[in-house]
This record gives structure tokens, sequence and C-alpha cells, in this order.
């Protein structure tokens, strides 16, 4: 059984993005914009369901990028200045870390809106992973690298927790940065890994923008269930030389560009995966959040994606 | 040392008239407006105020809606030249932005909506759903009128390949190569490659030769996406070249907020391009010469000019004309000051007014200060 989910930020609903902007300007209320993004949160959760995908995200509507809510979920951090965000043209606040890491008293529930999830379904969570948020951010009060990436991983592990308390089956851990990360960077970063795997649900670690060929051995240590490769950046006949115990998440969809993929060709590429690796599990998605693309291309991948479910699990 | 020592030039674009705009979108125009073109065209002596003020007063039509536009060309020129800048342009006062003025009036494009840039800003990114096409030489009237009505040196300043490839979706060719192969990374960047040509060769080339054909000659290709991917570094050098091909101008390239290390050796084998305009400034600190990165040219024996960016256009601070000397003197000692023109970082396009003048204006006197310091 093929499973199908969502790996990231959606894009924001046309509505959304002018409501947004409204209320910065002043010219709208919170009430307004709290409703706009239920709504468009619904309707994203709907357009999920309606194409059977197997695990739900809440497309994260409200976050500015990966790290901004984090800043008020945890103590210790706080939005710095605009930096690239990877090789795209859209930029992210750099975390200052002025502080010790801990979870803050605001509630989950103001960035991760799970409430609004059919209890009958899955669903999935998703943070940055603890390396990529100590790389990508400017440390000013830890003395050591390793501390900071402990430190996040302790501050996310309460945040997974109380995750999975609010029904939570899936967490997914962001990495783009553990691509390119020393060797000396990998066994912090499965530390980090080894507190957060402390907790009962499933979890993930989601690489993306990078080839993971040369850091695959020691991934595949990390004590995780998934791991998340993009295709669009990794040959399919490389990973298929290594045994995968995990789970594998193959990301298939370019997240990035506004082509829809013919179904057929992700059928195919995807049966040569399952045939050629045998993971335990495999899940397709986009290869990265889906808020590089226009809302209504963002829509076209997911019907996209619920197509390709069908014809390969036979439906 | 001669007085011709260190050109100022500007990069690209001005803010927009607040007049223009409230006229452009219909609205009422407030106090502010007016203020606005008393001000400027009392400092810039801009000889077209009280048509822009008989226009404003009227009912909005096809022509006279034209008229305001090259209106506005005309206050940025004179806006730029009042500044005392030697090289001039119009500040791209009736471009959409950079890149959607050349993508709205190119051949192949679909624009389907926003993406965001950061926070709560958006911008409008195209689809290639067909072949890149030429359509309308898009800077062609742009350019007449400015060369009619500047007094100084005109530059224009165009969008390269890379960045109106790099700021689009690349449909058509990419699914030209689906289904040949599963290597999707392979796919990509080989749809990349000839989609960058096609601009290159398709859209850009014969805009810049009815340019050069209507008498420009210099021809500014700015690449701010070049910073995006250093590993496409070699890609942008093949596509300059490719869009460069037989233009009979003078042709130089903005690079900004990049890492230069990065564009060394490949932009070594740039064939056609006689200036290298970076921004400098805005990295400059007092725990590090920006410009040391210079030496960069020199250790690689890369002998061209060098547009010297010396003022910050992120920041509303304006610059000591001292400082801006000792930012061009400290450019001298890895470059020919011969070689070196000044400017400012980028375009100046998300400064306010004054802020703007008041840049240019000591980006001018700091270019002095370094002539005379020199001996001039």
């Amino acid at each position: 059984m093929y499973e199908v989910h969502l790996t990231g930020n959606f894009p924001r609903p046309e509505p959304l993005i002018d409501v947004s902007r409204q209320f910065d300007r002043g010219r709208t209320g919170e009430n307004d914009l709290e409703e706009q993004l239920t709504s468009s949160t619904r309707a994203l959760i709907e357009l999920q369901i309606t194409n059977g995908l197997d695990m739900l995200v809440d497309g994260q509507l409200s976050w500015q990028d990966l790290f901004r809510p984090l800043s008020e979920l945890f103590y210790g951090i706080e939005a710095g200045t605009l930096t690239r965000w990877f090789d795209n043209n859209t930029f992210y606040r750099v975390p200052i870390v002025h502080g010790k890491v801990r979870r803050s008293e605001v509630a989950v529930a103001k960035y991760y809106r799970h409430d609004l999830m059919p209890t009958s379904r899955r669903c999935k969570a998703i943070m940055p992973g603890p390396y990529t948020f100590a790389k990508l951010s400017e440390n000013t009060a830890y003395a050591s690298f390793a501390d900071l990436v402990d430190d996040l991983a302790h501050s996310l592990a309460d945040l997974s927790r109380e995750l999975i308390e609010s029904g939570c089956k899936f967490i997914q851990f962001n990495e783009p940065s553990l691509c390119t990360a020393t060797a000396e960077e990998l066994k912090i970063a499965k530390h980090g890994f080894e507190l957060l795997a402390k907790n009962s649900a499933k979890t993930m670690v989601q690489t993306y923008f990078g080839d993971v060929s040369r850091i695959i051995d020691e991934l595949l240590d990390f004590p995780v269930t998934c791991i998340g490769v993009d295709l669009y950046a990794n040959d399919i006949d490389t990973i298929s030389k290594y045994s995968f115990s995990h789970e594998l998440s193959c990301g298939c969809v370019d997240g990035r560009n506004s082509l829809i993929e013919p179904p057929e060709q992700i059928v195919e590429l995807m049966t040569k995966v399952r045939n050629e690796i045998e993971p335990h599990q495999l899940y397709l998605g986009p290869n990265c959040d889906l808020e590089f693309l226009p809302y209504p291309v963002a829509e076209k991948k997911v019907n996209l994606l619920g197509d390709v479910r069908r014809r390969l699990n036979g439906q | 040392m001669g007085s011709n020592l260190f050109p100022t030039q500007e990069i690209g674009s001005l803010p927009k008239a607040p007049w223009l705009l409230s006229y452009l979108r219909s609205k009422n125009l407030d106090q502010a407006d007016f203020d606005h073109l008393e001000k400027w065209s009392e400092t810039s002596k801009f000889e077209g105020k009280q048509e822009a003020l008989n226009i404003l007063s009227q009912p909005k039509t096809k022509e006279k809606e034209q008229r305001l536009r090259e209106l506005a060309s005309l206050f940025g020129i004179r806006f730029l030249e009042s500044s005392g800048l030697d090289i001039v342009y119009d500040g791209e006062s009736n471009r959409i932005e950079m890149y959607e003025h050349a993508i709205r009036n190119a051949n192949g494009f679909e624009f389907y909506g926003r993406v965001r840039s950061f926070d709560n800003r958006y911008y409008r990114k195209a689809a290639c759903v067909q072949k890149v096409g030429f359509r309308v030489p898009y800077h062609l009237n742009e350019f007449k009128y400015v060369a009619k009505h500047a007094k100084k040196e005109v530059k224009v300043p165009i969008t390269g390949p890379y960045t109106l490839a790099e700021w689009s979706f690349n449909e058509y060719y990419q699914q030209k190569r689906m289904g040949k192969g599963n290597d999707l990374r392979t796919i990509k960047q080989e749809a990349k490659r000839e989609f960058l040509l096609d601009i290159a060769n398709e859209l850009l080339r014969p805009n810049m030769d009815s340019l050069v054909q209507a008498g420009a000659r210099w021809i500014q290709i700015d690449e701010p996406a070049l910073a995006t991917r250093p590993e496409d570094v070699p890609l942008f050098v093949e596509a300059f070249n490719e869009c460069t091909r037989g233009v009979n101008c003078k042709l130089s390239v903005h690079i900004c907020y990049s890492n230069y290390q990065s564009l060394y050796p490949h932009i070594l084998d740039l064939k056609n391009c006689s200036q290298f305009a970076l921004e400098f400034a805005n990295r400059d600190t007092s725990r590090q010469s920006a410009y040391e990165q210079l030496r960069l040219m020199k250790d690689s024996g890369d002998t061209r000019e060098i547009g010297l960016g010396v003022v910050d256009v992120h920041v509303n601070t304006i610059e000591e004309p001292k400082v801006v000397m000792e930012r061009i003197l400290e450019a001298a000692k890895f470059i020919d000051p011969a070689k070196i023109y000044v400017n400012p970082d980028c375009g100046l396009r998300t400064r306010p007014w004054n802020v703007t003048y008041s840049k240019l204006r000591n980006m001018v006197a700091g270019a002095d200060l370094a002539r005379k310091s020199l001996g001039d």
C-alpha cells in the first residue's frame, strides 16, 4: 500500500493573502484574520480528504516561515533579519538564540490546527529538526553548537508530546541542512534525534533541496521511523543501492515548479522505487513545501497526488 | 590623474512618483502627491510640472495617461541629473518592476497567482508554458524618450536571462523531458539550460538589438538572482554570452547580494562585458572592509571596470561624502582608479525620495573628494 501525504507549508489562498496584508496595515481586525485562517485550513483539510491522502496536515497557513512560530512557542528565541531560504527567491527571518531554549506557555493550538481535523483520520505535525534549526540560527547564547542542538531537541520533544496528546500520530522534522552537514555535525544531529525519539509517535526526518548520497550511511542510523528524500535533488539509482530498514518518503512531485507532472510518470517512478528499494512502507508526496507555488497550482498538485495514489493502489 | 576619474552612475530603479501611482490607480490625489511634485520639480528643475498638474486635474484618458507616463520618465531623468550623476536613465519609472515588466511583454508565459517572498510580502511569478518568444521591444519607446531628453550619458538597465529564468516556473522545457529517464534532477537542470538559452536568444538579444539600432551605447544587464545558486554561474556565463553575441555597444552586468567568490573563475569567460557593477556598501562594516573582495578581481587578472557600490540601498542612513571617498580609495588599492565607476549598491526604489536624493548627492560629493585626494 502506497501512502500519500503533504510535506510542508501550504500556500495561502488569495483571500487569506489579502486579509493578512490588510491586517498588517491595520485595516482589518484579528477576528477577520482568524476567521479566514480557519476557513482556509478547513478547505485544505477537505482537499486532502477528497483526494484520499492518508495523513492530514493543517498546512501551517499562519506560519511566516519554518521558524517564526517557534520564537513564540519557545523561550530564548526571537526572529532576526531576513535571509534567503536555501536556493529560493523566498526569505526567512533568522532565529536569534539569545537565551536558554525551552518551551514557553504559548498554547500549541495557536500554531497547529489539529482541532480542525476529523478524529477518524490520522494527522501529522511538521516542525524544524533540531540540526537545521540550530544551523540556520544565530547563536548568541550557547557555548557550543551541540548544546544548542540538544536544547532545541528537548524543546521540540516537549512540543511533540503536546501534539501527540492532541491526536497527532506522526511528527515530521524538516532537516534540509543535513545534506551539507559535516561528519561531526551528523553525530550531533543524530544525538538530537535520539532525544526526540522518546515519544510514542512515528517520527520522520525530511530532507529536501539536497543530495543525500553523501550522508546516507549516517542517515540510515538515525532513530526515526521514516526518512524523506527529495527526488528532484537526488538520483534514485544512487539511493537504490542502499538497504532501507526505515520507512521511505519520496518527494516525487515538485513543489518548486508549477508543471503538473504526468501521473503515469510518477507511477512508473514510484513503482521502480518500490521494486528496487523495497522499503517497509513507502510514502509519496511533494519534495518540499508547496508554498513556493501559487495556491491554485498547489491545489492541482494535491489532486495529482490523489490521482497517483489511486493508480498505485489499484483503485 | 584626470578629472574623468570615478564617473558616477545609478543602477536602475527609483521609487515610483506618488502622483503617477494615484493617477494610474484612479485615486483622488492628496496634498502629499501635489507637495511631492512641487518639491522635486523645483529641486530637479523639472520642466514638465505645469503640464503634469494640468493632466492630474482632468478626467483620465488613454492619451493623458500616456503623456503623464512620459512626464514621469522626464521627472526621473531630471531627478537623477540634478543629483549630479554622470550617467543616468529614468529610474525605470514606467516599468511594473524588473521581472514582471519583461515577462508580461514576452511570449510563452502565464501568471497563475502570488507566491510569498517573505512575511506577508508576495510577488507574481509566471510560468513558462510555451517556447519563449519575442513579442515587442519592451524597452524601446522608453529608451528613445530617455535618449531624446537626457542631458547626460545614458545607460539602459535591462533584466538578465538568468534572473528571468530563475524567477519563473519552467513548465514547457521540463515537460518536453518528462518521461525520458528517472533522474528528475538531471531532467530539471537540462530543462533549465534550454529555457535560459531561449530567453537569451529569443527574447533578450532581439530586445538589445532594437535598443542598439535606436542608438543605445551602453546596456547594463541586471542579474540579482545570480546569488541564488552558485553552481549555476557557468550557466549564467553561457546565457550572457549568447544574449550579447553581436550586440554592438558597451555592456555591463550588475550583480548584488552574492558570494562573489563563486563568480570566479567562471566570469572571466564573459566575452562581451566591460564592467561589473557590484554591491559592496551593504557588507562594509567597521570590522571588515567589503572592498577587500576586489582582491578577487586583481588576483584573477581581471582588468574590467568595476561599478563600485558605495551606498547601501536598504537603509535610510545617509552616507557622508567622506565615507564614500574612503570606500572609493579602499577599492583603489586593488583596482586601477581609472577603471572605477561609482554607484549605489542596487536600485533605490525602496527608499523615500528625500533619502534617495541625499544618498545620490553625497555619493557624487564623495567621488569628488576621492578625485581631489588623488591630486585632481
